[in-house]
């Protein structure tokens, strides 16, 4: 085995001082050397499995035990989640919000990224900037800037309607109902320039060749926009669609604020009801099992979604985007 | 074929009034992206101007205007005294927790992700696996069961607590493995085993100083996602001393909904989120680019 390794030193030449020393092999066989590389993956490998499989592991077990007893339960608290109107509701709820909230932050991130791309735009770094820097700003903090700008009491402009006779009284963008439409309006805020950002960068990958031939063919912006750089980025969209499924099916902070703002109920959204389930009322086995149903949705859509776009992706893949 | 009158046509239109209409599309173009930019600042801006108004003024003075007096000094001065001054341990823990994290974590990943990229060992392709699999598992599903372990070994309430499972960083270790594979030559890692270089002594002197771009990105982004988190600080701590930023001013954000619970806390809520979210915005413009970077990487390797 350590034939091989003296066997290879051809690059010893690159270095000034090679050849003249002897190998002193301190590491000389590869079976060592290996042993040092999974030495080198060893501190998060332990972190891995006490912080990460851990969890899970005992959040199934515990999901199996009764809320009561704490003996073994079988699926007692999988039967209790799955006739649970209030989890369910939650659930379509979000199911609701992806739908019409991806959509509109896709769009628009798409939009926006294209006209930085074209050379009608001016000052494309400053508003590349701009539209990023929400990512700064923490899910909490967003979500009390918006909920302070939502308030009526506080908002002065929110009463302009009503003085205009557009409304019979002023308009409150956290009761109940608007609640969801005034998160969708935060969330957008917070992730449409992450979502920019990325699609701007995979716009800049596509080959400049490509985008002179069709300006020598005559092919307006708009439909080089259109007809090739999108088609052209179509997988980094369905990867930033994946990413915003899964952080609506999470959602958390806003609603968690904007109920402390404005009491717009304290299972509003899956993951909310399941820190409840925990803290409000100390039932850790059906937060558990709450939790376990909520990844396996997360999973399923998540899945599901991309089957349905895989066909539409994959047979210019090859041909098309190369590697 | 059909492409053909189309250029003529457009060969036939004078030079000047092809610029003319780009300036018109050039104009149009940027005023809609200053709507969004509009939206994005606009919140920003409203912190800024409303931190500087008493409670009073915040309520009878216009919404996105300036107040006559300022107030930030007396708004300062009790964003740091009220509640025994509980808000100088929120902003220290926060860059505690913060730095912290994001120097282990990137440390861990960095290793691992170097180790994975450039050696050849049994289970290596297992853990690459592990490593890209849980990608997909988002963070804030294992809250909840974080804390319900945490819980039984005693490690609820405390720093390590809320720092140690937030340096498994699966995306850092993945990054670092295609980051090393690019950036460091197999043929340098060679020629320093034959000058009789330890593999530790190779990535400490040989690899890290090449990986140090890649290492100043995941630090960002640990960073950043660090000082942003409220679910799992939340719910794993209770003292209030060990709160970091986003937790401590929503305990205060929950009071001013609670009638008959001391005075609403407005000024201090909002002066202290401008304060949470000034030092990144200051910094941003020279991060973006290493921010950036680690965002896009994930979709571009897929291209």
């Amino acid at each position: 085995m350590a034939v091989q390794d003296v066997g290879r030193p051809a690059p010893v030449g690159s270095t000034a001082r090679g050849g003249r020393k002897a190998p002193r092999a301190r590491s000389a066989s590869p079976a060592a050397r290996g042993r040092s590389g999974f030495g080198m993956t060893a501190p998060f490998l332990v972190l891995f499995a006490g912080f990460f499989v851990a969890p899970i592991v005992y959040s199934i077990v515990l999901s199996l035990r009764s809320p009561a007893t704490g003996a073994y339960a079988g699926l007692l608290n999988y039967r209790t989640v799955l006739s649970d109107g209030a989890f369910w509701s939650g659930v379509q709820r979000m199911a609701y919000f992806g739908v019409v909230q991806v959509s509109v932050m896709i769009g628009l991130a798409i939009v926006l990224a294209l006209f930085l791309d074209s050379p009608y735009c001016r000052g494309r770094k400053f508003f590349a900037l701009v539209y990023f820097l929400p990512y700064a700003v923490p899910g909490v903090i967003a979500a009390i800037m918006w909920g302070f700008l939502l308030e009526p009491d506080l908002d002065s402009a929110l009463r302009i309607p009503r003085i205009l006779g557009i409304t019979g009284s002023t308009v409150n963008p956290l009761d109940f109902r608007l609640a969801l439409y005034a998160i969708m309006l935060i969330v957008t805020w917070e992730f449409t320039g992450y979502n920019m950002t990325i699609l701007l960068t995979s716009l800049t990958n596509v080959p400049r060749q490509v985008l002179e031939a069709a300006k020598i063919d005559g092919c307006s912006e708009l439909s080089i926009a259109a007809r090739i750089k999108l088609p052209l980025i179509r997988r980094t969209v369905v990867f930033i669609v994946i990413l915003s499924i899964i952080g609506t099916l999470q959602l958390f902070n806003e609603p968690m604020i904007l109920n402390d703002i404005a009491n717009i109920g304290s299972s509003y959204t899956p993951n909310q009801m399941i820190y409840n389930t925990a803290f409000s009322f100390g039932n850790e086995q059906l937060a558990a099992a709450q939790s376990v149903v909520l990844a396996v949705i997360t999973v399923v859509a998540t899945v599901a979604f991309y089957t349905i776009v895989r066909r539409r992706i994959d047979p210019f893949a090859a041909s098309k985007e190369g590697a | 074929m059909s492409a053909l009158p189309a250029v003529r046509r457009r060969g036939a239109r004078s030079p000047g009034s092809g610029r003319r209409s780009s300036r018109v599309k050039t104009t149009i173009g940027t005023a809609a992206l200053l709507v969004a930019a509009v939206y994005v600042i606009a919140p920003i801006y409203w912190l800024v101007v409303a931190s500087s108004k008493s409670t009073s003024q915040l309520f009878a003075t216009s919404t996105f205007l300036p107040p006559v007096h300022l107030s930030w000094g007396a708004n300062f001065r009790s964003l740091f005294s009220f509640g025994s001054g509980e808000f100088k341990y929120w902003l220290a823990n926060s860059f505690v927790y913060a730095i912290v994290t994001a120097t282990l974590a990137t440390a861990v990943s960095t290793l691992c992700g170097y180790g994975l990229a450039k050696y050849r060992f049994r289970f290596r392709k297992t853990i690459f696996g592990l490593v890209v699999g849980s990608l997909m598992v988002p963070a804030t599903a294992l809250v909840v069961p974080l804390f319900l372990l945490e819980h039984d070994v005693g490690l609820i309430n405390s720093y390590q607590g809320v720092i140690l499972p937030m340096l498994v960083y699966p995306f850092g270790v993945y990054f670092m493995s295609i980051f090393a594979a690019d950036a460091v030559p197999d043929t340098l890692v060679d020629a320093s085993r034959i000058d009789g270089a330890g593999e530790l002594r190779i990535f400490w002197q040989i690899a890290r100083p090449i990986l140090m771009p890649g290492m100043v990105t995941l630090f960002l982004l640990s960073f950043i996602g660090t000082w942003n988190n409220y679910f799992l600080p939340l719910v794993l701590l209770g003292d209030t001393t060990k709160f970091p930023l986003t937790v401590g001013l929503s305990t205060w954000a929950s009071d001013l909904n609670q009638a008959g619970v001391s005075q609403p806390l407005y000024p201090e809520v909002l002066l202290g989120s401008l304060v949470s979210v000034l030092p990144m915005l200051v910094l941003f413009p020279f991060l973006q680019k290493y921010v950036a970077r680690g965002l896009t990487f994930g979709a571009i390797a897929g291209e």
